[in-house]
């Protein structure tokens, strides 16, 4: 099998990163230091090479082979450090994958200019999507062994042009690398690399290019640049890329007047991607050329900064053809750029991704429901299909299908269910909505791969088939509430006054985050009666005839009875004070132990110093409480009852999850 | 809380935009020596620590109040350890809040 290397690695460890935990090659290993044995590899991603100091706890691997020249390691912890002005790296922490490999593709040794032009862009942040920095080249695909992430497809296959969502894979073919500059030629033996040397030198005009004068006039033919190092001060440019989607011809009308206007997106070889968008004469010209799935050389058009509103792919520029411009359609194929990019977030990861954000998913379909129709607040009628995916983090998420894809994929994939079979499905571009809890949505962008053969889709399948699919999931959707329980209504304490809760017919259910401030501390519990009736216990009050108990309920009487909590508690949150009361489960919850235990403490052991210690480590302790809220009469008075049914030490981690995720609900209001 | 000599929350990524400012950023030791600390930000990139070493044994998680040098780099005044399980996620999204649109409700 190939190994592919961890695509600019070296770069993005001299970068700062110390996350990925790349998979690269030990291409040498010297014996160095004279006061102390130190090994120093000379290791490669496949592109670059840098020199790597191992750890000295590490010696014993090479001493006793368990990693040789040749052998593909995964770096676990490791730093850069900047020795004598050079910058080395240090090894602390790694594994080999595999002892013995031919050397991969045709490294260079890494030099410091080339640090400087890539920015490390570790890709376990949700929150900071690769940011293609005008002036730098991004690092080209974040492969991350431990975090599947990024990777390319090849034959996706066929494209409606009517609709850019409803691309399936009907005709997938092989996939392939994850690192477009190090793609293995497709149908080359597994030891032939079909090593392309890395693209041009990255482009990197100073910042302020414009003010040294008039760009020189150069008639030769435009050189190719990746797509990544495109930006509005170049005078000529091309490049070379693969269409993945193709927009709609669409007309509109506006005070400048009519016209109209399409897009098409573009991916390139090195991984860059950028949407090309053209109007009215232009449109004429370049519109039936246009074809999803092939190769163009364009040349000419003018760079504008992308809207980020209608366009998510990772450029901040987009180009805008004109009358000048050509798209050159390229006959042949080439195979180093990829049929499609994904940067596929396990569901994990979308717990914590932000509202609105693009991003990528695949998962196994568990449920679909029928399709709905549903008046969008424009007055038209729109179709909506939720489902359900789930994927190996042991998280399931609800896909929300809009418009034509609840009939076209939605019903393909609601009658593979309905007969028992669970598809794999990847989301090309979803957008995260935080209504009840996390859910996805497509988008007029998205696109739907049905049981697309790639690997991702591969090890889900197996995942699945073998056991995967009785694995216990938590949804993400509707239970990231702190609690963890559904439809968790979120309370203060002067909320359940103010708004006159337990007041209704039926009880309130509500969720307070409060200190306990005060325990009564005098009859906390009674004695019950441990008698079962059916299968529940009586727990009625028990009195005490001589030695024994008895019960009025039961009629009977026995040599001990149970305690049971009847705690009188007060809970105060920051807007004010209440008096709650806790029975057995949840009086435990509070105190930490049984109420006969307290009870034995008390009034057989007379141990007041320990009661006090054990009631006053309880107090100011905060917990989320599940509180039940009704109105009783007692005796001719009204009193609103508060009942603790659940007491849960705070989680401080769920709770600012929770916290952060209200301050972005507020944000969008 | 000394409010006269605040201390900007920061990770990896901002720690460039305070140069020569006091932050505060918690980060995961890597390697510790008589040098320097070098850790992981919450936003997971390298982190160097210098200046001000600490007296005590680190925590997996430490708290560095310290001036920014620029790039990844800390020069510490104080250190805190903030123990062996830490959620660096929610801490991460702090740092963007206090540097992002609610910088005004931060000292
Ligand atoms: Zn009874």
């Amino acid at each position: 099998m190939p190994v592919n290397l961890t695509p600019n690695a070296i770069a993005a460890i001299n970068g700062g990163d110390v996350n990925s935990k790349p998979l690269v090659q030990v291409m040498d290993i010297k014996l160095i230091g004279s006061t102390q044995e130190r090994y120093r590899f000379l290791i490669s991603d496949s592109v670059s090479t840098q020199h790597a100091m191992l750890a000295t706890q590490l010696n014993d691997r090479v001493k006793s082979g368990r990693v040789k020249k040749g052998s593909v390691v995964q770096l676990i912890d490791y730093i850069c450090s900047t020795v004598q002005n050079r910058k080395i790296i240090v090894v602390l922490n790694m594994e080999t994958i595999i002892l013995d490999c031919e050397p991969i593709g045709n490294p260079k040794m890494f030099t410091e200019s080339e640090s400087t032009t890539q920015k490390a862009t570790p890709n376990s942040n949700i929150e900071h999507p690769v940011r293609v920095n005008n002036y730098n080249t991004p690092i080209r695909g974040s492969f991350n062994p431990q975090n599947p992430g990024t990777f390319n497809t090849q034959n996706p296959g066929s494209f409606s042009n009517q609709n850019p969502g409803s691309f399936t894979t009907s005709n997938s073919g092989t996939f392939r690398a994850s690192n477009p500059s190090t793609f293995w030629a497709p149908n080359s033996g597994n030891n032939v690399q079909g090593f392309r040397p890395t693209v041009q030198p990255p482009y990197q005009p100073p910042p302020n290019y414009r003010n040294h004068g008039p760009i020189l006039k150069n008639e030769a033919p435009a050189r190719i640049i990746p797509i990544a190092a495109l930006n509005p001060y170049q005078g000529r440019w091309a490049i070379k890329a693969r269409v993945t989607a193709k927009g709609d011809l669409r007309r509109y009308n506006n005070a400048r007047g009519d016209g109209k206007v399409f897009s098409f997106d573009l991916l390139d070889s090195d991984g860059g991607e950028i949407r090309v968008t053209c109007f009215n004469a232009v449109v004429d010209r370049f519109y039936d050329i246009i074809e999803v799935g092939r190769v163009y050389l364009i040349s000419k058009g003018s760079l504008k900064p992308a809207q980020k509103n209608f366009n998510h792919l990772k450029n901040e520029w987009e180009i805008f053809l004109e009358a000048t411009s050509t798209v050159d359609l390229c006959p042949e194929e080439d195979a180093s750029i990829p049929r499609q990019q994904f940067s596929f977030r396990p569901i994990s990861e979308i717990e914590n991704a932000e509202n609105n954000s693009i991003l990528d998913v695949i998962g196994i379909v568990i449920s679909v429901n029928p399709s709905v129709p549903i008046l969008r607040k424009n007055g038209m009628e729109t179709q909506r299909r939720i489902l359900n995916l789930k994927d190996t983090s042991g998280k399931s998420v609800e896909l929300t299908l809009w418009g034509d894809f609840c009939n076209k994929e939605g019903q393909k994939l609601q009658e593979m269910v309905d007969v028992g079979f669970f598809p794999v499905l990847a989301v090309k571009a979803g957008k995260v909505n935080d209504f009840n809890g996390k859910t996805i949505g497509t988008i007029s962008s998205t696109q739907l791969f049905i049981n697309p053969d790639f690997p991702e889709a591969r090890d889900l399948r197996e995942w699945f088939d073998q056991g995967g699919k009785n694995a216990a999931t938590v949804s993400i959707t509707r239970e990231i509430m702190a609690g963890g329980s559904k439809n968790e209504i979120r309370k203060t304490v002067s909320q359940i006054k103010s708004e006159g809760l337990g007041r209704a017919e039926k009880p309130d259910w509500v969720t307070v985050r409060a200190f306990i401030t005060f325990i009564k501390s005098d009859n906390f519990c009674y004695t019950a009666c441990p008698l079962m009736i059916g299968d529940r216990q009586c727990n009625k009050k028990v009195t005490q005839a001589g030695n024994r108990w008895q019960c009025d309920r039961c009629n009977q009487e026995f040599d001990e009875c149970d305690y049971r909590y009847l705690l009188q508690a007060q809970i105060q949150d920051q807007t004010g004070l209440t008096w709650v009361t806790a029975f057995q489960e949840s009086g435990e919850e509070i105190l930490g132990c049984p109420a006969k235990e307290l009870y034995m403490l008390k009034y057989e052991l007379q141990d007041d110093i320990r009661f006090g210690e054990i009631i006053r480590s309880r107090v100011f302790n905060q917990y989320l409480f599940r509180l039940k809220i009704k109105e009783e009469l007692y005796g001719d008075e009204q009193r609103v009852k508060i009942t603790v049914i659940k007491a849960e030490q705070l989680n401080y981690s769920s709770e600012s999850r929770y916290l952060l995720d209200l301050i972005s609900k507020s944000q969008r209001k | 809380m000394d409010t006269s000599n605040p201390a900007v929350f920061v990770n990896g990524e901002l720690l460039h935009m305070h140069v020569g400012r006091r932050v505060r950023a918690v980060i995961q030791v890597i390697q510790s020596d008589n040098v320097g600390v070098t850790g992981k930000s919450t936003d997971g990139l390298q982190v160097v620590v210098k200046g001000i070493l600490p007296s005590f044994a680190l925590t997996n998680f430490v708290e560095v109040i310290g001036i920014s040098d620029g790039d990844r780099s800390i020069r510490a005044e104080m250190w805190n350890n903030f123990g062996n399980t830490f959620d660096t996620d929610n801490y991460n999204q702090l740092c963007k809040l206090a540097n992002g649109e609610f910088k005004h409700l931060f000292i």
